[in-house]
């Protein structure tokens, strides 16, 4: 395979911008109409992923200890989308096609065997991730909700039971999707560490004009299905923390924190943790009662809270960013952020400046996800 | 013409090929004229026909070939590749109108949403503040109140008399908490209101919009507290 070829080959047909995936896909539709169900309607994100998921393949295209755990990744991902072998050939028979039409005079039969090529091994790749990982786990969970509270006029927090025991780490996320919006994933982190029943704890924050997140917060109640992918992401403990650990969470960035914090109270010998919550407005501390109330069981562990828009609140007041770092040192914790991105950066930002290593720093990497 | 049989009565290659002529009357060479002539004649007959029915047909590839190229001009759908881009950009364009639509509906359902969002707030703010401000009142009256009581009673009432202060001040609270009371419900009715108004417009209001929304942003996006459209 000639690496090079391949990338000045995608740099030119690249420059046609979303026209590229456009065309892919109304190919791929008109030749394999049964395709169109397996998308959202509006397809704007869709083709936007294809192209960075191509884009990350392609300049990665020479080094291979980069490129395959990617693609596996992309290979078991897809498994929840319902995409099976037979699948893979309509999309290469596309994507050629796509190539080929921006491609112009450029497009030799020489070109097009390095491209069929290409696209085999990454075919090839992603099945056998597929494959290999339909013996451990299902393509996907189905959960029933079995508790479900309004803990605000925008959060809502509830509790799944999954038909099959969903394994996963404290701190990561799966992949939800309802049948009121389907075809819509969004990945939401468990707000608790595995539990003997394997029930799933979730906290959600209702977007402003959300699909998916209106329907958790506002349309589900006892009894509603959900489907989940399986648990993906590194936000989590590293075997037996040797630091003490400090938890910063800005809104239902508490989820990933509390199930670390659950995490460490299974400990023998549980090292001591600050967890800092923070939000906007009062009633953002949707889970402060239930907080306090770990804490006052666990000498270990002590909470903050904070409110940042509410001058007459009578408990702390400011940005939960600018409450950890006024709190105390913390170059000698492990740490982990988790909420909004503005919330997150700043933590990150003034934490580094009290000397953290930014190594001791672990917030969420959602780049990866193509669901 | 252009069908077999239209070779019926025609001379043939063959014909031609296998023509004897009879020789010509004793004393005079070769074939025997008249016969030569009239098979001359015929010749020339067929040559005539061959030649238009030639020319007639030159002109009708002529036509085909012209209503070709117009054909190739003004709708290229009638080549097979062209037709395969054509539909493919019919495609692209209804799925590019439908994407837009979405991001409409999406962006308008955000921007109700938000609008909400605020409005609720600024009533919270509103209502805290008059809250504190009928706290602030009630007590200003009630001190008032007991400063006017207390002398009253030291004017008129026997002075050092405790049990009449209390039962006045009992009086005075319990109109006060009446007070309190009443105003409390009338906010939590309100609050309720707005409940059963917010839950009633929900189903009409939501659920065209959540079917129709982009999947969208999910990429770098994540889980909800991170801040994307969830």
């Amino acid at each position: 395979m000639d690496a090079q070829r391949l990338k000045d080959s995608f740099a030119k047909v690249a420059v046609h911008g979303d026209e590229v995936p456009l065309f892919f896909y109304s190919d791929l539709f008109l030749r394999h109409p049964e395709t169109r169900d397996f998308f959202p309607v509006a397809m704007n994100a869709q083709r936007d992923r294809l192209v960075q998921a191509l884009m990350q393949i392609v300049s990665n295209v020479d080094n291979l200890s980069e490129v395959v755990p990617f693609i596996q990744g992309l290979g078991r991902d897809h498994r929840k989308f319902g995409a099976v072998a037979g699948h893979y050939n309509a999309v290469g028979d596309s994507l050629l096609a796509a190539l080929a039409h921006f491609s112009g005079p450029d497009w030799t039969p020489g070109l097009e065997a390095e491209w069929q090529d290409a696209y085999g091994l990454v075919a090839k790749v992603m099945i056998e991730a597929a494959q290999a990982d339909e013996s451990l786990h299902p393509a996907w969970w189905d959960a029933t909700v079995i508790n479900h509270e309004l803990r605000s006029f925008d959060i809502a927090v509830f509790r799944l039971t999954t038909h099959q025991r969903l394994p996963y780490a404290p701190g990561q996320s799966v992949a939800i999707e309802s049948a009121d919006v389907p075809r819509i994933w969004r990945f939401y982190s468990m707000a608790n560490a595995p539990r003997e029943d394997s029930t799933l704890d979730f906290h959600i924050q209702m977007t402003d004009g959300g699909a998916l997140s209106s329907v958790l917060v506002r349309g589900l109640r006892v009894g509603s299905r959900l489907r989940l992918g399986q648990a993906v992401g590194a936000f989590t403990l590293d075997k037996l923390p040797e630091r003490d650990i400090l938890l910063v969470a800005g809104g239902t960035g508490l989820a990933p924190v509390k199930a670390i914090a659950e995490q460490v109270a299974e400990l023998p010998d549980p090292p001591r943790v600050h967890l800092f919550f923070g939000a906007r407005r009062a009633e953002g501390l949707y889970d402060l009662p239930d907080l306090e109330k770990m804490a006052a069981q666990r000498p270990w562990f002590t909470v903050v809270s904070a409110v940042s828009d509410e001058p007459d609140y009578p408990g702390e007041r400011g940005l939960i960013s600018d409450v950890v770092t006024r709190s105390g040192s913390w170059d000698r914790h492990e740490v982990y952020v988790a909420g909004p991105t503005a919330m997150v950066e700043a933590t990150v930002d003034k934490l580094t400046s009290a000397r953290v290593s930014a190594e001791r720093i672990h917030v969420e990497d959602f780049g990866w996800s193509t669901s | 013409m252009s069908d077999n049989s239209g070779y019926h009565g025609h001379l043939t290659p063959d014909q031609v090929h296998s023509m004897i002529f009879p020789h010509a009357r004793l004393g005079r060479r070769g074939y025997d004229e008249e016969h030569v002539r009239a098979f001359c004649a015929q010749v020339e007959q067929e040559l005539t026909w061959l030649l238009v029915e030639r020319a007639s047909l030159g002109q009708q590839v002529q036509q085909l070939r012209q209503q070709v190229r117009d054909a190739g001009n003004g709708d290229p759908g009638h080549h097979p590749e062209n037709a395969r881009l054509k539909a493919i950009q019919i495609m692209s364009l209804a799925q590019k109108t439908a994407d837009h639509c979405v991001s409409e509906a999406h962006e308008y359902c955000r921007q109700l949403a938000a609008g909400a969002k605020q409005r609720r707030d600024q009533m919270l703010d509103e209502t805290r503040s008059r809250v504190a401000r009928m706290l602030e009142q009630a007590q200003a009256e009630a001190s008032i109140a007991a400063a006017a009581h207390i002398s009253d009673t030291a004017l008129a009432d026997d002075p050092g008399n405790p049990r009449a202060e209390l039962a006045y001040l009992r009086t005075y609270s319990e109109v006060y908490r009446t007070h309190l009371r009443a105003y409390l419900q009338a906010l939590l009715h309100n609050v309720e209101e707005w409940g059963r108004a917010e839950q009633s417009a929900l189903p009409a209001e939501y659920e065209g919009v959540w079917r129709a929304r982009p999947p969208s942003e999910r990429f770098r996006s994540a889980p909800a507290h991170h801040g994307a459209p969830g």
